[in-house]
């Protein structure tokens, strides 16, 4: 099954000619910060919120803005797991293997969902409907094994539960 | 809400807000954060809020919602005011009746409360449940009992009285004094003494200063943060502004992680309305004072956690660790003096100044003071965040807060701070925990992780799972930690493989030493630790990955199709007899389990089942009953008849065994089926050692024992009983090329008391061995055993069926530490066997030289052994009588090899026999061992791998390849639809029918039993990796 990876180039929907006007969210975005170096995260923060990843232009027209290289703020936008730069799918599935989940098995879990859904982490599937990541610990570690399904947490799973779980989601997918 | 220009203004409002009446009469508080409303809190909420409306009882009954109780095992968790019921899983369709029965008519919903399954008491508030009842909640003490969103709810208890206190009276250089006086150390993981922190920022020349909130928990198994933040917002707030204070600090920030959203919400409210109150902003309540505070979210790097790259995140560049010094507090955020401390650090700052610093101090160790909150989580009942005084053990915060381990598994290790921290293992569990306690034991307090380990853990994987951590989120800037991990995890990857070298692990502790060298910050110079950790405490279980391709806690998925085999020490394939069990062919199960294990029958009624305790079924809800559905196939398959074993060729190679126990047995069976020429010596007129002379015959019927014995004979095996080796040597010059040792422990260990020699006091081997031999029992009259092993069980049970007037066992621990079965323990009690608990005798007495009984002292449990298990201390003055006639000892049992001539092989001080674990030859020339002799006394099922390995290892040695037979996947059946529901239990003869004979006390399961059981089995084996 093809998905698409991190490493492939992004083709981005906001794909425009030099010299053309800058995306009027995006315009909203960096109205509310300010031009100082420390507001580079948060602005990353709220246009990836606005359009779901970062793609190459909204870098440019960031490091525009705060005056600084594009190689400065990829730089940066790439150190942090948080940010991306390909489109996600529409339902975000993490799965913690944060320590108590992982020595509650939540390898079954990962394997579950790579079969299931067949994708690698990081990957997201060719319809765009899912993406998948894993994620270092999520502070839920009483709840272990957990999976968070587009910030719904799902608490003591096993492979069979979450399974239901993703069914679930496929069902309402497939309903579309 | 006015602005508040004056101290004294907030204090009136405080009055105000504690005095004004309640908003109802009744409350219905539940916990609506992260983790209750994961395990359907949401949902409750729902139906609370809809119940609530359509009865009309919004005015009369308020709901709230809370932050976490800690309790997140219990989730969702409901609590009804005023009485403070607290009710654990509730589910949406409890609402109603919570409502109509509890809420309207004062009642109490038993089912609903949280249940002791130690005591089987359930409890009704959070005092009465041990959870709660063994913690000191300080720093939670709002958590769970104001609505974090209310700074009302705040301000109408102790909130912002410590700030009041601070601004109306008390000098920037007091306050760092009193924090100072407090001992706090910080929370977030060095423990540096947050006085000392705060004084050197303040004596920092530059302006302006900065005081960050570290709330970016990244530690993997810690969640406290989350949790006050989430929960208490405002005494976040409250501390920062002490803090700001007293160190001169006009600006801050809490750098939250972005995988934290009600945190940030929570946060993002609290400061508004701080900041609407006037207790944030400029001239703070009226005073000289001002402090801006704003939300930083990280954006999900680890290391940000450290000082200095937290201080980079916010700065809007990589989140890479630089050089110290210049320390924060010299040049921290925008070169500026900062201030940097944990949100749980924080909070405890609002306590100090409202209780005092000598309050603080007067709980803890010498230097470490006040409470701690743990995160505890992983193979617990209770996980949660459990709140103590430092200085508490990991017993107390395990096992009486915790509830103890999973599936009442061992213990194994608690994992403490984290990938920069390490193990304690089970001999720790009683050391009272602080910041350097922890230290000297190879672990750190790190923020309070402490993920619990049980003996299904692997300690390798687990290293190897950490060094995956760290060499994810190394920032790359050191060479030693990017490189020297990714080698680290490379070993690591490959022992857990299967892979490992010898030389490995010498090699890792040489890495890890450069790593922790060469690393400029901490998550470099701390990475190695949980390697080094486990390699210090768990050494033997890296040796069996990298020696005998074994994962002892059957977790490592490359090495083993499925746990049960793979725990099996005789790697009988489990779930393919399982399947064929499910389909009906219970011959062809018995046939499989032959070719790893010669004693189905046997094993199907005393084999102490390893498999079961890791079968994942049990996970789900119980595991398998493989035990049972053996014991099922082989009875059928002996009705049915046993067919005769294949025809080999005789090839050439004679092996001499000496003992026809389970292991001899064993060993002579696959050696006889590779065709080779095989003789089983044994002094005893019987075959079987212990399973003939040892386990009573209502375990373990004599005729099902003889048909396997006599089909192992039929593969080719001479018995030759009532013969007695008087040397290896002899054999070995007598025209045998390979002798296995497997003379078992019958040799019992004695009190070692006066009065011990002489008439009517037994050793529980030989006592079971003559009555099992048919010689002529002595009259037992009151009966003394003493022990806690399955000997121990098993002479007085036999005891019982003997006519003895009384049968007493004394066993210096309790029921929890016994060796012996549960079950065992269960049907000795049900037959009349007295048990007494921590009792040792201390001498035998005797008047006119016959017996009178034994003189015995009270015990109790003191402190952990090597093993975690308490050590029995005897109390003074507590000596005491036991009347008996007969007295049985069945203490320990050692192999004896009094009779041997000639030249032996090395011994441990255990007299045990030391052997190669994989290949179980001994360190004489042609000589190899298993069974008792080697392990001690110990399981049929051991002894059976160790025959097992042994034969292979001979076969190899006589120019064989060693190859065990074929038993690879016949079907790959997988039940379509799985059973579910409980274990099967078989019918058990009644207590009063057991009392008269050794007829065979359990039976069989059913066909239908044993159809619907085998299709519990989930088929891991199947599952692809």
């Amino acid at each position: 099954m093809h998905s698409q990876g991190r490493g492939e180039p992004s083709r981005s929907p906001l794909l425009r000619n030099p010299g053309s006007r800058m995306d009027p969210q995006l315009q909203e975005v960096l109205s509310r910060h300010g031009q100082s170096r420390s507001d580079l995260i948060p602005i990353l923060q709220d246009a990836q919120a606005v359009f779901g990843y970062l793609p190459n232009e909204v870098l440019a027209d960031v490091a525009r803005h705060l005056n600084v290289s594009e190689a400065a703020v990829k730089g940066v936008a790439s150190f942090y797991a948080q940010f991306y730069f390909e489109p996600q799918g529409k339902h975000r599935i993490r799965v913690c293997r944060g320590t108590a989940c992982h020595v509650r098995g939540s390898f079954r879990i990962r394997r579950m969902v790579e079969r299931k859904l067949g994708m690698k982490e990081g990957e997201t599937t060719p319809d765009m409907m899912f993406s998948y990541e894993t994620v270092a610990c999520l502070g839920a570690c009483a709840l272990s094994p957990v999976m968070i399904i587009d910030g719904t947490y799902y608490g003591r799973m096993t492979s069979e539960r979450a399974e239901a779980v993703v069914n679930e989601y496929l069902r309402q997918a497939k309903k579309g | 809400m006015e602005r508040l220009t004056s101290v004294a203004a907030l204090l009136g409002l405080k009055e105000r807000l504690r005095a004004a009446p309640k908003r109802a009469a009744a409350t219905l508080s539940i916990c609506y954060t992260t983790g209750c409303r994961a395990l359907g809190g949401v949902r409750v909420r729902e139906a609370i809020e809809r119940e609530l409306r359509e009865r009309g009882l919004c005015d009369r009954v308020a709901l709230q919602e809370t932050g976490c109780r800690g309790f997140c095992e219990a989730g969702p968790l409901v609590v009804v005011g005023p009485a403070g019921i607290l009710y654990v899983r509730v589910a949406p369709e409890d609402v109603p009746e919570i409502i109509e029965r509890t809420v309207l008519q004062g009642e109490v919903i038993e089912r609903l409360l949280s249940l002791d399954p130690a005591t089987g008491q359930r409890g009704v508030r959070e005092d009465d449940v041990p959870f709660y009842k063994h913690q000191t909640r300080l720093v939670l003490r709002h958590c769970g009992h104001i609505d974090p969103k209310s700074v009302e709810d705040y301000l109408g208890l102790d909130g912002y009285a410590a700030l009041a206190k601070v601004l109306g009276g008390m000098t920037p250089g007091q306050v760092v004094a009193e924090v100072a006086a407090s001992g706090l150390r910080g929370r977030g993981g060095a423990g540096f003494p947050t006085g000392r922190k705060w004084e050197l920022c303040r004596a920092s020349l530059g302006q302006p200063k900065y005081l960050i909130c570290n709330a970016d928990e990244g530690d993997p198994g810690a969640f406290m943060d989350r949790s006050v933040c989430e929960a208490d917002p405002h005494a976040v707030i409250e501390g920062m502004l002490i803090g700001a204070y007293a160190i001169g600090c006009t600006e801050g920030y809490i750098y939250c992680r972005a995988e934290y959203p009600i945190a940030i919400q929570h946060l993002t409210k609290a400061i508004a309305d701080a900041e609407a109150l006037g207790l944030l902003g400029d001239n703070i309540l009226g005073s000289s004072f001002s402090f801006h505070l704003k939300i930083k979210q990280g954006a999900g790097a680890f290391v940000c956690g450290e000082e200095t790259a937290l201080i980079a995140s916010i700065e809007g560049r990589r989140g890479m660790p630089r050089a110290r010094p210049p320390f924060p507090a010299q040049a921290g955020l925008f070169g500026k003096p900062t201030n940097i401390n944990n949100v749980e650090t924080f909070a405890c700052v609002p306590v100090i100044l409202n209780r005092g610093a000598a309050f603080f101090a007067s709980m803890g160790t010498e230097k470490s003071k006040g409470t701690k909150i743990f995160a505890v989580a992983g193979k617990v009942k209770n996980t949660g965040l459990v709140e103590v005084p430092m200085g508490a053990t990991l017993r107390q915060i395990v096992f009486d807060i915790g509830g103890g381990i999973l599936r009442d598994r061992k213990f194994k290790a608690a994992q403490t701070g984290g990938p920069s921290g390490g193990c304690i293992p089970a001999q720790y569990l009683d050391l009272p925990i602080d910041y350097d306690s922890l230290q000297a034991v190879g672990a750190i307090m790190g923020s309070g992780g402490l993920i619990v380990l049980d003996d299904a853990t692997c300690m390798v994987e687990l290293a190897r799972f950490f060094l995956d951590f760290v060499q994810n989120e190394s920032c790359g800037k050191c060479v030693p930690c990017r490189v020297g991990t990714r080698r680290m995890l490379e070993i690591l990857t490959r022992i857990t493989r299967g892979e490992g070298r010898e030389g490995d692990v010498a090699l890792l502790e040489e890495i890890a030493a450069t790593v922790k060298a060469g690393s400029l910050c901490g998550l470099g110079q701390t990475a190695p630790n949980p390697v080094l950790s486990t390699i210090r405490y768990f050494r033997d279980e890296f040796d069996a990955h990298i020696r005998e391709r074994r994962c002892p806690a059957a977790q490592c998925q490359a090495l083993m199709r499925a746990s049960c085999s793979h725990t099996c020490p005789a790697g009988v394939n489990v779930p393919e007899y399982v399947a064929l069990i499910a389909q009906g062919r219970h011959k062809e199960a018995v046939q499989l389990i032959r070719k790893r294990n010669p004693f189905p029958s046997v094993c199907g009624r005393v084999c102490d089942r390893p498999c079961e305790a890791k079968c994942r079924r049990g996970d789900l809800d119980d595991s398998v009953s493989i035990r049972a559905l053996k014991r099922f196939a082989s009875d059928v398959d002996a009705r049915e008849g046993l067919e005769a074993p294949p025809e080999v060729a005789k090839r050439s190679g004679k092996v001499a065994i000496v003992g026809a126990g389970p292991a001899g047995l064993t060993c002579g069976y696959f050696l006889g089926f590779l065709g080779r020429r095989v003789t089983v010596f044994d002094a005893l007129p019987v075959a079987g050692g212990m399973l003939a002379v040892g386990i009573p015959a209502y375990r373990l019927p004599r005729d099902v024992l003889q048909r396997e014995i006599d089909y192992i004979c039929q593969c080719g095996v001479k018995l030759r009983l009532r013969h007695r080796v008087k040397s290896l040597g002899s054999l070995l010059d007598g025209g045998f090329d390979a002798v296995f040792l497997a003379v078992g422990a019958h040799k019992g260990l004695g009190l070692g008391l006066p009065g011990e020699e002489g008439r009517r006091v037994y050793d529980a081997a030989a006592f079971l061995r003559q009555f099992s031999l048919g010689q002529r029992m002595p009259r037992l009259g009151r009966v003394a055993v003493v022990g806690g092993g399955n000997a121990a069980i098993d002479s007085a049970r036999t005891a019982v069926r003997l006519g003895a007037e009384s049968v007493t066992v004394l066993y210096r621990r309790t029921r929890a530490e016994m060796p012996a079965y549960e079950e065992e323990v269960h049907e000795a009690i049900e037959e009349g066997v007295c048990i007494e608990y921590l009792v040792a005798p201390t001498a035998v007495l005797r008047s006119n030289g016959s017996l009178a009984g034994l003189e015995c002292v009270r015990m109790q449990l003191g402190t952990a052994d090597q093993s975690g298990r308490r050590r029995p201390v005897p109390i003074a003055g507590s000596e005491h009588r036991v009347e008996a006639d007969s007295v049985i000892v069945a203490i320990s049992q050692q192999p004896d090899f009094g009779a041997f001539e000639g030249e032996l092989p090395k011994v441990t001080r255990w007299g045990t026999l030391v052997v190669d674990p994989v290949t179980m030859k001994t360190s004489m020339e042609r000589v190899w061992a298993g069974g008792d002799c080697v392990s001690g006394a110990a399981t049929v099922i051991q002894a059976i791998g160790g025959g097992q390995k042994a034969a292979m290892a001979i076969d190899k040695a006589l120019g064989g390849e060693g190859l065990l037979p074929e038993d690879e996947e016949i079907t790959n059946y997988a039940a379509k639809s799985r059973s579910s529901g409980k274990r099967p239990k078989p019918r058990v003869l009644s207590p009063a029918k057991r009392r008269r004979g050794f007829e065979e006390i359990v039976t069989a399961i059913t066909p239908a039993q044993a159809c619907r059981e085998a299709r519990r089995c989930l088929r891991c084996d199947l599952e692809e990796d």
